[in-house]
């Protein structure tokens, strides 16, 4: 009797549960259909006539497509120029910033010299300074550094890649000392041994093991200088960002034109999406792991 | 040779610390010069700055500007405190409660849905894997493009949001502008929180993975319920991560460029609504449209002065509970 009173409990349980799953998974799904709206919704828009997108009643998939959209968008945005410039300014300073981190990183993680406490609290306090405050007298400066030294930093890519250098080693030197702190330093030392100097040790055997860090730390610095609109525009680069800004701005007034806006959000999506999810794996547990770590 | 050698011998004077050492400083030398040019030097120079009367007429004499004290902090602490503050004052009052609220709903909208996703996707199901890449596709969209892309969500006239409380569900019984009038606000907070949704969760996520499996079986066993195990042992877990990552995330969303990209993007216009008029935003058009400078820099090392408040305070309510684990 009571051997089956027990099994029928349990089956119950297990359908309750089984129920409770199927509802959680149901939800889940939900959610994510949710977040992925805007990302449909703008794939679908930048196929669809400007007038289709401004009206009520238009159909949402449209029954003519215009893939045109994209090619008028690229003329009328000048997109070509922005693209290359976007690539060299990101490019350069993704390589360069972590290249420097890893560096800096690396020492922090190794040596207890006389200094890295002050310092990794003064890499951590560049955070906790708005870009408003320091921005007029690095833009003087900037300004300074052409006209005296003969350095173009104002009006040129150059300027944009030492500004984004400076602002986002701080943080990538955080992800990668928690990287290098995990590596074992038997490696480096039995090299060191057989000769290899300090610096060959770290190219030659600490960088390799960090590839993870290294990847997530250049991932999370391109992509987030592919997305700097403010600094650039104010130095007088002609980024991605700028070019959109600039665009709809000279619009302000008139109909916005929806369709290129569209496109041109489309395009500005896709190096980092593929980038992205090439080395997705890697960024998520680098990233994670160097959280972690610090 | 290494660093343990060091270690072991203490009676090492300063200058000999130093020459041992001097690898390490050639490692961060680089960093370190960039770090002086960027944040150190100009934010010493902006500092200054905010005690001189520096504007259009005194701009070429630059930091030989008339000295005037703090007098621009009186002018500021003094006229939003009492509201007896000029236009300029006036709005940047408006600015720092907009943001104070912006941020509040931005950080815990985006924590609370992160933490449900999270701990959805820490679930045994089929096409997991599917689901955890797509729940970090907000995140590869530039925040200039947010805006734009939610512009297309907000429009009165075709906008998605419209289509769905209007004309399907009739829930609205008139179109809702999103883009004009108070409602901007929710029109700003929705796609902040949706571009912050992918970091928050990821973070989550992984922290839910190191959680051991036999802790909850033995909760199980006491007899303990979800809610319970939740509290007791998941959040435990969490703690350390969301204190991270909702610091910097409050620092961000107070006073970044990425709410300032959202916003000009999705308004089409750096010259925002008294609603929607966020601190970085009326600084930046304090400052440069009318030539502030001076004052600039003075709100500007306020608004420095509130996140190092803060991070003190976060660290003084947490460190414990953070401690106790």
């Amino acid at each position: 009797m009571e051997n089956i009173q027990k099994k029928s409990y349990f089956s119950s349980r297990k359908t309750r549960n089984r129920i409770v799953n199927t509802l959680l998974t149901i939800l889940t799904w939900v959610l994510i259909s949710i977040i992925m709206i805007p990302i449909l919704f703008m794939l679908l828009n930048s196929f669809r006539s400007r007038t289709d997108i401004v009206s009520s009643t238009a159909p949402l998939i449209p029954q003519v497509w215009h893939p045109e959209n994209y090619t008028k968008m690229w003329a009328a945005f000048k997109f070509g120029p922005l693209f290359l410039n976007s690539m060299i300014v990101v490019g350069s300073t993704t390589a360069i910033a972590t290249l420097i981190a890893a560096m800096a990183g690396y020492a922090l993680a190794r040596f207890r010299f006389p200094g890295a406490d002050a310092y990794s609290l003064a890499v951590s306090g560049t955070q906790l300074i708005p870009g408003t405050l320091f921005f007029i007298p690095l833009y003087l400066t900037f300004l300074w550094i052409k006209n005296n030294l003969g350095i173009p930093l104002v009006g040129n890519n150059l300027g944009a890649i030492v500004l984004y250098i400076g602002f986002y080693t701080p943080i990538s030197i955080w992800i990668l000392r928690g990287f290098f702190a995990s590596i074992p330093v038997d490696l480096e030392e039995q090299a060191m041994v057989d000769g290899t100097t300090r610096f060959g040790a770290f190219f030659k055997i600490s960088l390799p093991l960090a590839m993870p860090g290294i990847v997530s730390t250049a991932i999370y610095i391109f992509m987030t200088a592919w997305n700097e609109l403010f600094f650039g525009y104010t130095l007088g680069v002609k980024t991605v960002p700028v070019g959109i800004r600039a665009f709809i701005q000279g619009a302000a007034g008139t109909q916005l034109r929806y369709d290129y806006m569209a496109a041109a959000s489309v395009v500005v999506t896709i190096p980092i999406t593929i980038m992205f999810f090439a080395l997705q794996k890697q960024f998520i547990s680098g990233l994670t792991q160097g959280a972690v770590k610090s | 040779m290494t660093d343990l050698a060091i270690k072991t011998t203490p009676k090492n004077t300063f200058g000999r610390k130093l020459h041992h050492y001097r690898i390490a400083y050639v490692f961060i030398a680089p960093a370190v010069i960039f770090m002086l040019l960027v944040h150190i030097i100009p934010t010493i120079q902006a500092i200054y700055m905010s005690f001189l009367d520096l504007n259009t007429r005194t701009l070429l004499q630059y930091l030989r500007a008339p000295f005037i004290g703090l007098e621009h902090y009186r002018n500021i602490i003094v006229g939003i405190t009492s509201g007896t503050g000029d236009s300029l004052i006036k709005g940047l009052g408006q600015a720092l409660n907009n943001s104070i609220w912006f941020t509040i709903w931005t950080q815990g909208g985006t924590l609370l849905i992160s933490l449900i996703l999270a701990l959805l996707l820490n679930r045994e199901f089929r096409g997991r894997g599917i689901a955890r890449t797509l729940v970090l596709l907000p995140w590869v969209v530039p925040t200039f493009a947010v805006g734009i892309i939610f512009q297309f969500i907000w429009l009165q006239q075709g906008g998605l949001a419209n289509r769905i409380l209007f004309s399907w569900l009739h829930l609205v019984d008139k179109p809702i502008s999103w883009l004009i009038g108070p409602n901007t606000r929710t029109a700003l907070i929705i796609p902040a929180i949706w571009n912050g949704l992918p970091f928050q969760t990821i973070m989550l996520l992984s922290a839910l993975q190191i959680v051991p499996v036999d802790l909850y079986e033995a909760a199980s066993i006491d007899g303990a319920n979800a809610w319970q195990k939740f509290k007791s042992i998941t959040y435990n877990y969490l703690k350390p991560v969301i204190f991270t990552t909702t610091m910097f995330g409050v620092i961000f969303t107070f006073f970044g460029f990425g709410p300032y990209n959202i916003a000009v993007s999705l308004f089409s216009s750096d010259n925002l609504g008294s609603f929607n008029n966020l601190l970085t935003i009326a600084i930046v058009r304090q400052t440069f449209n009318n030539q502030l400078y001076g004052y600039g820099a003075a709100a500007s090392v306020l608004v420095m002065i509130a996140a190092l408040i803060f991070v003190g305070v976060w660290y003084t309510l947490f460190r414990k509970s953070l401690i106790s684990d």
